[in-house]
């Protein structure tokens, strides 16, 4: 642009050296404040053919004083060249002219605003990446930026290079921030986004650290044989240098590089795209694939000298960094989202969890640390501020259950599965309180310690209602139970009769024999032994009725179902005799123990044979037939039937017979059966009726086989 | 059941028993009760009065094995497996055997005792039972079985006398004892009244009587009736 300065009313001075045509460079002079009119300030020749010591040289333009001056007559002169803007202030030998502002031009101003908004940026992501070291996308890209920063200040270096050796030198080294600069490029697309192919990957950095080599092999460098000459020409309205020479044809290889890097980035792209994360391969990919081949195109033009323009692979790069930037930043954004939507979750699950009263609990383990929400810290009577550990949790627990629960915990955590349990726990004001818990094992990365995460539930109410069935049940069962050994008190009287009958015929017999002169006592001997073994009998009588009739807490333990059986017909032995019922019994042996309250089995048998009884009650005296049967079933359950001879059941009424207050008898209440099937139900079994109209029905009852019964079974097969 | 060791062993009993008898004639006392410490402890009671006891564990046992002839009484239960007490005294009442009988029971009712008393029991006892009661009932089964047996005999008597008769003195006697005269019953039967003297006395002579009077009495227990 050139402005003549003269019409602008500016002293003007012309004298142009006649060897350089000024005209192309200089455009005109101005002193802003001249003291003295009579100084003169020409612009001439480059440094380089400065002749004489008045000239002071910069890389733009030379100052010639014409006369000496006293410093302080001069104020800053301020002249205007095509190539920037420099001050000059007098100086001892002229015009000093300080190096900052001369270099103040536009390349240097944007050249320098790459490299440290560059270093800025990677300066920020090498932090990130030393706070979280997996982060390697943010290594990379740091360096990446590193790099680019690099390559601005060696493309600086060689815009306002003096000399070709300078200009060559620059231009060797740049090719190190180029070759970082691609390598973690590459490797930002393989971490960060997932894609490109591994092999070109590798050709892409192979071909590059070639190039280097070449680089460092080749003088001045791998793109020039040899720089014969420096020219200036305009650029951004600077004058910088361009470098004419000889071509190396190995720079081919780095060309090369440079379009595989194309086509990696054009893949990974389509992959990424593919995959549905449009956004990032719009803009990381995009801007990777247009800027390296607009640096590429440069790089060609350039070095082969089709087109003379300056290296700027930097300002495309830029590009790229940003990009790369911004979809950081992006993942910085979607963190900080993240971490509000995990903000607004925690709060949600927490009053969730509060509103469903579930305490949330987390336990540390190898620092031994119990994290609880609110909740659970009341559930256990801690302080919302206490430090707690397992063992204060387990102090909390119901001694009863403590065993358990710590059987438990260790199980879960030797064997990497949940925990479930409930327990009581007694609170330091001794009230007590039902919980439910649920854990999971967190193991650590390296196996060992980690953390159990759980949730407690305050189930006391549940408990409370559960007991209260459970009770009723018992009490319905215990009536049940009462009322038919009501039905059996003629023959359970005949049972308790038979060894008092002995006693006292015993007895009086003894009275008898010893009112003789000569007392036998040997017989008397024996006749005690026999009152004895009565007495016995009959207390034995007395303790059976008297476990059925009383009302007792159900109490489960492994017992032999044959016997139940046994039990159940000794006790029913005058009643089957009176009724006239002819009983066969096949009981299976080496049958394992079933897990069992006694009474009641005892209960569900005898109400299975009063009721077969009744059912052939109308039958002919020798037909009056029970068969009681005994068998494993799949070694996992025993079956027990019972069948009779009698009248039989309808097929539709196969059912009906187990609902309550159903019943054929005159003096029934319907309940026997009813509670038959909630005892069996309440045992893991299962309770069932099979009949053939007036060919008898048989009730069919299975229990699970006591797992560690069938065991110890095994292991004695073995 | 029969196999079985004991009832074996109260059959030799039984047997040698019954040989004594015969020289002695001493009541038995026959115990049946299925459980075998009832049964033990009623003989060793009854023994201490100083009775004869054959026990068996069951009315099967006792059809089986007992001596019909030899005197004395049953004492039985009346719940049984099997054959009960009441179903045995029926049964054996049946074969025409009709034994003095004392019932035990343990949970008996008065239908079944009245049932048991209406058959010719001679007592219906509870169990446990006294050894009063159980003695008392005993004795007095013992003293109707020996009543029984004596009139038995009398009536066996009675009857083989009435077997030397002939038919024609039969004849006769029918009408002796339906109180006609000599004259009607020569009338009747078509012959003379000195004939039916003759027939009258070898009758009173055959019969072992003195008096009309002895004559019609042994004849009404005898069940013989006039024509």
């Amino acid at each position: 642009m050139a402005v003549d300065l003269r019409d602008q009313g500016y002293p003007r001075n012309d004298h142009t050296p006649k060897d350089e045509p000024a005209s192309d460079r200089l455009v005109g002079i101005y002193t802003r404040l001249g003291i003295n009119q009579e100084f003169d300030i020409s612009f001439v020749g480059r440094p380089n053919e400065a002749t004489s010591a008045q000239w002071e040289c910069f890389p733009w333009a030379a100052v010639r004083l014409h006369r000496p001056y006293s410093q302080s007559q001069f104020l800053p002169i301020i002249f205007k060249a095509e190539a920037g803007c420099a001050v000059a202030t007098p100086g001892s030998r002229g015009f000093d002219v300080s190096p900052e502002c001369s270099h103040m031009n536009l390349v240097t101003v944007i050249w320098s605003m790459i490299a440290s908004a560059c270093l800025t940026l990677a300066a920020m992501h090498l932090l990130v990446w030393f706070r979280k070291r997996t982060a390697w996308a943010n290594l990379l890209f740091a360096l990446t930026a590193v790099a680019t920063a690099g390559m601005a200040a060696c493309e600086v270096g060689t815009m306002h290079a003096q000399t070709p050796e300078e200009f060559g030198l620059f231009l060797r080294w740049f090719h190190v921030p180029g070759w970082l600069m691609i390598v973690t490029l590459v490797g930002f697309v393989r971490l960060y986004q997932r894609a490109g192919r591994p092999w070109l990957a590798w050709t892409v950095c192979g071909l590059r650290t070639v190039t280097l080599i070449l680089d460092f092999v080749f003088t001045p460098n791998v793109n020039f044989r040899q720089i014969t000459a420096l020219r200036q020409i305009s650029f951004l309205g600077t004058s910088i240098s361009v470098a004419e020479g000889v071509p190396n044809p190995w720079m081919l290889i780095g060309h090369a590089s440079l379009l595989l890097l194309v086509v990696f980035a054009i893949d990974a792209t389509v992959t990424v795209w593919r995959r549905g994360e449009r956004r990032q391969a719009t803009l990381v990919g995009g801007s990777i694939i247009f800027f390296v081949t607009a640096g590429t195109l440069q790089m060609v033009l350039g070095m082969w000298e089709i087109v003379h323009m300056p290296l700027t692979p930097s300002l495309l790069f830029m590009g790229i960094v940003v990009a790369m930037g911004l979809e950081l930043s992006e993942g910085v954004l979607r963190a900080s989202e993240l971490s509000d939507e995990v903000h607004e979750t925690e709060a949600r699950m927490a009053l969730a969890a509060e509103a469903a009263g579930v305490g949330i609990w987390i336990w540390n383990i190898a620092l031994n640390e119990v994290w609880g929400s609110e909740r659970w810290m009341r559930m256990f009577g801690f302080a919302s501020d206490a430090d707690v550990t397992f063992e204060n949790v387990m102090q909390r627990i119901h001694p009863e259950d403590r065993e358990t629960v710590e059987r438990e915990i260790g199980r879960a955590l030797a064997e990497r599965v949940d925990y479930a349990g409930e327990y009581r726990v007694v609170l330091p004001d001794s009230t007590q309180r039902w919980l439910t818990a649920l854990g999971r094992v967190h193991p650590e990365a390296n196996g060992s310690g980690g953390r159990m995460l759980g949730a407690t539930l305050d189930i006391t109410g549940r408990k409370a209602s559960e007991l209260e069935i459970a009770h009723q049940r018992n009490e319905l069962a215990h009536l049940s139970r009462v009322t038919m050994l009501g039905e059996l008190s003629g023959s359970l009287a005949h049972e308790l009769n038979q060894p008092l009958t002995a006693i006292l015929s015993n007895a009086q017999a003894a009275q008898r024999f010893m009112a003789r002169e000569h007392v036998d006592l040997d017989e008397v001997r024996s006749i005690l032994a026999d009152i004895v073994a009565a007495d016995q009998r009959a207390g034995e009588v007395i303790r059976r009725l008297r476990s059925l009739l009383k009302k007792e807490e159900v109490h489960h333990q492994p017992l032999s179902v044959n016997d139940v059986v046994q039990e159940v017909l000794k006790l029913m032995r005058s009643e089957l005799m009176n009724r006239g019922v002819i009983v066969h019994v096949e009981v299976a042996k080496n049958l394992p123990q079933v897990q069992g309250d006694r009474i009641e089995l005892q209960q569900v048998l005898l109400n299975l044979v009063i009721n077969a009884c009744d059912a052939m009650a109308e039958r002919s005296a020798g037909t009056r037939r029970l068969r009681i049967c005994t068998e494993l079933v799949d070694t996992a359950s025993i079956h027990i039937s019972v069948a009779d001879r009698g009248v039989g059941i309808p097929p539709d009424m196969l059912e009906q017979v187990f609902t309550p207050f159903y019943t054929t008898k005159v003096h029934g209440m319907g309940l026997g059966l009813a509670v038959c099937r909630t005892i069996i139900s309440a045992h893991g079994g299962k309770l069932w009726a099979q009949s053939q109209p007036n060919h008898g029905a048989t009730f069919h009852l299975t229990l699970p086989v006591d797992a560690r019964s069938a065991e110890q079974r095994e292991d004695k097969h073995e | 059941m029969s196999d079985n060791a004991q009832p074996l062993a109260a059959h030799d009993q039984h047997e040698m028993r019954g040989r004594l008898r015969s020289a002695q004639d001493a009541p038995v006392v026959y115990v049946v009760d299925d459980d075998p410490a009832v049964l033990k402890g009623l003989a060793r009671l009854l023994r201490s009065a100083g009775m004869e006891v054959v026990t068996y564990g069951s009315a099967h046992e006792l059809m089986v094995q007992r001596d019909l002839n030899a005197p004395g009484c049953l004492v039985l239960d009346v719940s049984m497996p099997g054959l009960g007490g009441l179903e045995l005294q029926k049964l054996l009442a049946q074969q025409g055997d009709e034994p003095a009988i004392v019932f035990l029971t343990g949970h008996g009712n008065i239908p079944m005792g009245v049932q048991a008393m209406k058959r010719g029991a001679v007592d219906f006892l509870t169990k446990p039972v006294n050894d009063v009661a159980l003695l008392k009932a005993v004795s007095a089964a013992i003293e109707r079985d020996r009543t029984q047996r004596l009139a038995r005999a009398q009536l066996d008597e009675i009857r083989q006398c009435y077997a030397t008769l002939t038919p024609r003195e039969r004849e006769v006697m029918q009408h002796v004892i339906a109180g006609r005269l000599n004259k009607q019953t020569a009338a009747d039967l078509g012959t003379v009244e000195k004939t039916i003297k003759v027939h009258r006395s070898r009758i009173m002579q055959k019969m072992k009587v003195d008096s009309l009077a002895e004559l019609v009495r042994i004849a009404e227990r005898a069940g013989i009736t006039g024509p």
